[in-house]
């Protein structure tokens, strides 16, 4: 008898139906994958079923019996657990804390530590999920945070584990670790039901495959049964071009030098230790590795936002290590930020005060002291068009549109510049497949106008599908440079974990490790 | 001269004056730790103050007083937090709006009541808890002077609120309430999905706030002072908002650090005999206080983390 | 994703729109007021209609209106011009009192000049003063985060207390009352009924007309000035704008010094037009009404000016109030708390729920 049942589960939004009559089964001791795009409605559906959100109609049959799940608390006693894409985990608090907060042991009130701390010690034990009881959570990598996650889940009595997106932040040595515990954790009679939107893994590790689009579930399948072509197929709805079409590079001279960085993070450790590349005009360098591990920082010292403690930047020659934002971008840098809803775009101006922000004060936008209204409608409905935004008009505040036309607007502005140097973090983050293509090939268009392009990006793939030369970044070093083409996903992945110093390739030798 | 100023009332007096302080300032941080932002600890202990009164007076009895200066505080905190919690209203603002209700409250009930404005008649103070006699002579009798002095003069609210603050304190790290007080203003979200109801936690904190601001009010007006003057909290409900960032969001940092500020206090009633010397105006002195404020903020802001989710309205999915 | 409003057309409604909540949250403050009356044994309509005719009866008194509207256009719009900038500047009493410390002094100092020198000397040293009484503040928030609010508090008090100082000690004038020495006419902005004879008598002073000049540069300064896009642009999104090159120490400091100039040429301007002087009881809380008019008017500097005649009416009303209907005249200060209240609350609350959705519709 499946464990969980859904039915004709259907939840609206203004303007959008994210679950269309979703039908669905769990049965004990299996592993379903629930594939989809970004806006596919799993979240959602998984919400419903996590008692955060009310179906508007449906029915859930848990061990067959019928029941309206309208809390998370209510889901926990029903043995329903979640690890969700942003953990939900109490920063200052230890792993004991977290993971016992809601039903601490106690008398009276007060909490009996003791036997927390050895509730604690006993589930890690069993299910093989080594954590450092008092530690606290903010000082724990993020691998481990997502154990104390799964520990808490397991705490509460979980029988259904539903992990969202659980591989977005790992290595791919710490995904092969998760799915050893998922194993574990289904050989006792657990369901596990585990959100993705990547193909490889699902292919790997399910038992079962549920695709979603649309709202819909589009198909059911085993690993067995179909292949990659197959579920991007049934994903996007159409044959997908996995690769942007790349021309050749044709690098000219260095534009972005970068000697011996060294930064620190927000709390004084080194971030970025002893970095040197170069990144040349008309060629895209990507920075691969697993976030954290010096990234933010690099990026920040590079376009202006974090000083480096030592180490030189120079931009075409010229010393810019120094310098700030504002200067920064005087010079010729241009940053395409990571999150376009808090550090790219001031959501409650219009489009075309988004599109000057950062030029705001130079002509032809501003003279003395007076901003020019004509220039600045001018160079709105420029880019617009340029850009294909979709927006009612260029008054429209810029929190209206959606992701692919804010990036869009992000890009036109940094790009409008005609930088010399182009930093985008995370550029296609949360973005659909027609938004993803849009921006690939700007950068690519960028890059063959002689743009220096430094691409950092969590997705592999898409470090694959654009640079021209690959860097790999671990504890703050590179530990590896190779061309993009003797590059394949396996070695890098090795070397983001720090294993394989010298590999990345097939052959050849490698950078500092 | 310094023996003038160092005598065992000055350091009582510190601790006398600390106690509104840390009463309001230990409310704020049980608030603020649950994700909501109080800065209208003045208004809750200026009603309180003003109910105390009232009800003292009507009732005869100054107990009663206390009682209601307590439940005006929480009326108040309940405004305060119906505004926060439930509208989702920018905290700082309802807050700015409950001060000024409050000055505007009190002032109007004073003339509808007593028919004038500025100070109310006196009512009765609570007495000082302990009534001991010890030597006089020698040795002993300086120890005594000096340990009766400083620490068995009191009245009780200012026991109670040493109390307070040690029982808050073990609450906050070591019971179940405490763990989700701190969870809820740092990630309210994580709270909720283990089934921690994050709105009634924050409307108890908010309460409890109100509550303590109240008895607050009740101690300027029904120990310290005897009787309600119009606006008589003169900002101290913002010192204590500041005495919590020193005290690092703890309540027994909340305390030590309101006593600095009593400390700041009582010295400058102290210096001003130094004004039979030297001609410096009482003015110079009286904004003592507030300087001292702005130099703890100064100094202390850049290594002081307030609870992560603070100020931010907790929305369901 | 969701249609706006075309430019050109639908104008109209979307201004009725936006003032719908601060008009709604003013009648349930009278409203509720009305039951205080009533709790308190007064006739609330009587109340009203006493305050009505106090602001508005006649000439004399619609002159009143505008004499005491006039701190609270200029202290409305320094409440107005830091909630821009994301900056809650509570102690604009205190800048106030700076402001009317500089043109009381400096006004005897400059004394025999002639007045189109010291008019403008006077009112740009009153801005300066209340500016320099805010740069501390505004440091000290972008230096360490301290927060505005208990900061400019704090200085508002000491403010207070160093011209209780100066006009009992150092500047006090021969005679009993602690009162600086007055303004000669040079120094002062003299009444409408006095420059303009037709006029009818009243307190009116040309003080107003610098006010409305300071909303209008106010409101030019935030829209058509680099400086006021970013002002608004760090209030939205400080880390935004700080990714695209914007200060935003820099302009955290001057978005409160800004401020602080505001309330500090009200307080100059009370004290050239109104007083003649300084003396410790000058600012009956301007700056806490101040923030009702800010928040009435939406931190729009034009709408100002119109928040600022409601609340300059209601004072003007409050003593015939209370002289007719013997109702306190602090239940103004309840009406003003009220508003505030209703304002905060309803903005946020139409706010959230558009942001809720929006969420809902590029989530999912």
């Amino acid at each position: 008898m499946p464990i969980l049942e859904l039915q004709d589960i259907s939840k609206a939004f203004p303007g959008v139906l994210a679950n269309d009559r979703i039908g669905l089964t769990l049965d004990p001791g299996e592993i379903v994958g629930l594939l989809g795009e970004n806006g596919a409605g799993k979240s959602t559906l998984m919400n419903i079923v996590y008692g955060l959100l009310a179906p508007d109609s449906g029915r859930i049959r848990v061990d067959g019996r019928p029941v309206r799940i309208r809390s998370p608390r209510q889901a926990i006693g029903l043995g329903i657990g979640m690890v969700h894409q942003h953990f939900m985990l109490v920063e200052p608090l230890t792993v004991t804390e977290n993971i016992v907060l809601g039903r601490e042991p106690s008398r009276a009130g007060v909490i009996d530590f003791r036997a927390a701390r050895s509730r604690v010690a006993d589930l890690s034990r069993r299910y093989g999920l080594k954590v450092d009881p008092d530690a606290r959570i903010r000082d724990l990598s993020v691998g481990m945070q997502q154990r104390v996650e799964i520990l808490k889940a397991l705490y509460q009595g979980a029988r259904i584990l539903i992990l969202d997106e659980p591989t977005a932040v790992l290595t791919p040595q710490e995904v092969v670790e998760l799915f050893r515990v998922i194993r574990s954790l289904v050989a006792e009679g657990l369901a596990v039901l585990f959100i993705t939107h990547k193909l490889e893994e699902v292919l790997s590790a399910a038992d079962r495959i549920v695709v979603m689009r649309d709202g819909r579930v589009v198909g059911e399948t085993r690993p067995q049964e179909t292949d990659e072509v197959g579920l991007a197929r049934m994903m996007v709805g159409r044959e997908v071009v996995l690769r942007v079409e790349k021309a050749p590079a044709h690098p000219a001279g260095p534009v972005l030098e970068v000697r011996g960085l060294g930064v620190a993070d927000d709390r004084g450790l080194p971030a970025v230790r002893d970095v040197s590349f170069t990144v040349r005009g008309g060629e895209v360098v990507g920075v691969a590795g697993v976030d954290g591990n010096g990234q933010r920082e690099l990026i920040e010292a590079v376009v202006g936002l974090r000083r480096p403690r030592e180490g030189t930047i120079a931009l075409s020659g010229r010393d810019i290590t120094r310098m700030g934002a504002r200067e920064a971008i005087a010079a010729g840098v241009s940053h395409v930020p990571e999150d376009r809803h808090r550090r790219g775009l001031v959501l409650e101006f219009d489009v075309a005060g988004n599109l000057i922000l950062g030029d705001h004060r130079r002509p032809p936008f501003a003279r003395r002291g007076v901003l020019q209204a004509a220039a600045i409608a001018d160079n709105a409905r420029r880019r617009i068009e340029e850009y294909d935004v979709r927006t009612p008009s260029a008054r429209t505040p810029a929190g209206n549109l959606s992701g692919g036309n804010q990036q869009k607007v992000v890009l036109a502005r940094e790009l409008g510049r005609k930088p010399k140097l182009l930093v985008a973090a995370q550029p296609t983050r949360g973005l659909d497949v027609g938004a993803i293509e849009f921006v690939h090939r700007r950068i690519l268009a960028a890059r063959d106008a002689g743009t220096a392009v430094l691409l950092v990006s969590l997705e592999l793939e898409e470090i694959l599908a654009l640079a021209d030369r690959i860097l790999v970044l671990f504890g703050g070093r590179v530990v590896s440079e190779v061309p993009a083409a003797e590059a394949t996903a396996e070695g890098l992945g090795l070397l983001m974990t720090g294993g394989g110093a010298g590999r990345g390739r097939e052959s050849g030798p490698g950078g500092t490790a | 001269m310094l023996e003038h100023i160092l005598t065992p009332d000055l350091f009582a007096s510190a601790i006398r004056m600390a106690t509104p302080l840390a009463l309001a300032a230990i409310g704020g941080t049980i608030c603020e730790r649950s994700g909501v932002v109080n800065i209208a600890l003045e208004g809750m202990m200026l009603v309180g103050a003003f109910a105390g009164v009232a009800v003292a007076l009507v009732t005869g009895h100054t107990w009663v007083g206390v009682a209601a200066a307590i439940l005006a505080g929480m009326v108040f905190a309940a405004l305060h937090g119906f505004a926060s919690i439930t509208l989702r209203a920018d905290q700082v603002v309802s807050g700015t709006a409950i001060n000024i209700l409050a000055l505007g409250l009190t002032g109007f009930l004073m003339e509808v009541i007593y028919g004038h404005p500025g100070t109310t008649d006196a009512a009765a103070t609570l007495a000082p808890l302990f009534r001991m006699q010890g030597p006089t002579q020698g040795a002993a009798g300086g120890i005594w002077r000096w340990v009766s002095g400083i620490f068995l003069s009191h009245t009780p609210l200012v026991y109670a609120t040493i109390a307070i603050a040690a029982v808050a304190q073990w609450a906050m790290f070591r019971t179940t309430w405490g763990l989700r007080l701190r969870a809820l203003g740092e990630h309210p979200r994580a709270a909720d999905t283990v089934g921690i109801d994050v709105v009634r936690g924050r409307y108890v904190a908010v309460l409890v706030s109100g509550a303590l601001a109240g008895l607050a009010g009740a101690n300027l007006s029904l120990e310290q002072v005897g009787s309600f003057t119009e606006g008589m909290t003169s900002g101290r409900g913002f010192i204590a908002l500041a005495a919590n960032i020193f005290g690092r969001w703890t309540p027994a940092g909340s305390y030590l650090a309101s006593l600095l500020f009593g400390f700041a206090d009582a010295l400058q009633i102290k210096l001003q005999i130094l004004r039979g010397i030297v001609n410096i105006p009482p003015q110079l002195f009286f904004m003592l206080p507030y300087i001292l404020t702005v130099v703890v903020l100064a100094g202390v802001m850049g290594r002081a983390i307030a609870p992560a989710a603070i100020g931010k309205p907790y929305e369901k999915e | 994703m969701s249609a706006t409003a075309r430019p050109g057309t639908g104008r109209l409604a979307a201004l009725l729109r936006d003032a719908a909540v601060p008009v709604a949250s003013v009648v349930l403050a009278v409203l509720i007021g009305s039951a205080f009356i009533l709790a308190s044994g007064r006739d609330p309509v009587l109340a009203f209609s006493a305050l009505f005719q106090g602001a508005f009866g006649g000439p004399r008194q619609i002159g009143e209106t505008l004499m005491r509207s006039t701190p609270l256009i200029l202290t409305g719009l320094a409440v107005a011009y830091g909630f821009r900038a994301g900056l809650f500047n509570i102690g604009a009493e205190g800048q106030l009192f700076l402001g009317g410390l500089a043109a009381a002094w400096l006004g005897i100092v400059m004394a025999g000049l002639p007045w189109w020198i010291n008019v403008p000397a006077l009112l740009l040293a009153a801005a300066v003063a209340g500016a320099a009484w805010a740069y501390v503040p505004g440091l000290l928030k972008a230096r360490v985060g301290a927060h505005e609010v208990i900061t400019t508090m704090m200085f508002s008090y000491i403010g207070r207390y160093l011209v209780s100082w100066l006009v009992t000690g150092p500047l006090k004038a021969p005679g009993q009352i602690p009162q600086t020495a007055a303004l000669p006419p040079e120094s002062t902005l003299p009444r409408f009924s006095d420059v303009f004879a037709f006029l009818p008598a009243s307190r009116a002073h040309l003080g107003i007309l610098v006010a409305v000049a300071a909303a209008v540069a106010t409101w030019w300064l935030l829209e058509r000035t680099p400086l006021g896009f970013e002002a608004r642009a760090v209030g939205f999104n400080p880390l935004a704008s700080e990714t695209s090159g914007v200060s935003v120490e820099r302009t955290t400091v001057s978005a409160l010094c800004i401020s602080g100039a505001l309330a500090g040429l009200a307080g100059g301007v009370e004290v050239m037009g109104v007083y003649g002087r300084l003396f410790d009881q000058f600012s009956s809380g301007f700056g806490f009404t101040g923030i009702a008019v800010a928040l009435l008017a939406k931190n729009n500097p034009l709408a100002v000016l119109v928040a600022a005649l409601l609340f300059g009416a209601l004072s003007a009303g409050a003593g015939t109030m209370q002289l007719e209907a013997d109702v306190p005249q602090k239940l103004v200060l309840i009406v003003q708390a009220l508003v505030i209240f209703f304002v905060a609350a309803e903005w946020i609350v139409r706010w959230a729920i558009r942001r809720r959705r929006k969420a809902e519709v590029s989530g999912a």
